[in-house]
């Protein structure tokens, strides 16, 4: 019981965990702002998801900058003027 | 506009349409196929194509129209989402499971990001995502555009895409937490 009250007001690991996600992404409603912000202050593990969790978006970002291209551009020309001349 | 001159448009723009295609979709042979398919495109428009806007801003425009087609199809294709998943890491009360709470990755350490294992993991866990996760995990990268604008352009709700992300967010976490602190 004190568990449900303690979720409806503070959320539960797994909705804080949500909002986390919601916030990188979406803007969070006022109240879903204040309750994540109580649970994190009260969940050191959920406030570690969230740290692991801008990291993992920062490393996405890093990596999809590095990779590299690497194509044979004439072959490329060459393919597709031979399919357009097929058509 | 003749055939001769859509010949001229590939050797001038296939690199350019490419590196666009390349950035937005991150699989070169994604970006190879959408480049041609969108001189095919072209070749099937040429007499809409008023000479008023650049080739360039046309070709472009194509090819943008066929990026968004694709993550569409790709979205499209697979979503469905069911709690099944959220229970490998909440229990009954919508806790962490003991085994999968977050562990200490070192994480306040900054150069967490410039380790080469760390980011070599980081890569491996990624390609190992569900399709649509991976699409949507990439798509907040790949666009210049909010969430919100993401979700009107492939057709989802917004509440759908966020609730992709925080799963896929889950899986990766753990694939990542796994292999990191197997080293």
């Amino acid at each position: 019981m004190m568990k449900k009250i303690m979720h409806l007001l503070f959320l539960s690991c797994l909705k804080a965990s949500e909002l986390i996600e919601k916030d990188l992404h979406l803007k969070l409603r006022l109240r879903e702002k204040l309750q994540l912000k109580l649970h994190k202050a009260m969940c050191s593990t959920c406030n570690r998801y969230g740290k692991h969790s801008i990291l993992i978006e920062k490393g996405i970002h890093d990596l999809q900058k590095k990779e590299a291209i690497s194509v044979d551009f004439k072959k490329l020309e060459k393919r597709i003027i031979l399919n357009l001349n097929k058509g | 506009m003749e055939k001769t001159n859509l010949e001229e448009l590939v050797y001038l723009y296939t690199k350019d349409l490419y590196k666009w295609a390349f950035h937005k979709t991150s699989r070169a042979e994604v970006a190879e196929d959408l480049v041609q398919e969108t001189f095919l495109a072209a070749a099937e428009k040429l007499s809409s194509f008023k000479e008023k806007s650049s080739a360039k801003t046309w070709l472009f425009s194509i090819l943008n129209h066929k990026i968004i087609d694709f993550y569409r199809k790709k979205v499209n294709q697979t979503i469905s989402l069911d709690n099944s998943g959220l229970s490998a890491y909440f229990d009954d009360n919508m806790d962490w499971k003991m085994n999968k709470r977050p562990q200490n990755w070192e994480e306040n350490k900054k150069h967490l990001l410039d380790n080469q294992d760390f980011q070599e993991i980081l890569k491996q866990c990624l390609e190992h995502l569900p399709d649509k996760w991976h699409t949507c995990v990439r798509l907040k990268y790949l666009s210049t555009k909010n969430g919100k604008e993401i979700c009107q352009e492939i057709g989802i709700s917004t509440t759908n895409f966020w609730q992709i992300i925080h799963r896929a967010k889950l899986k990766l976490r753990d694939c990542i937490e796994t292999n990191w602190l197997k080293n």
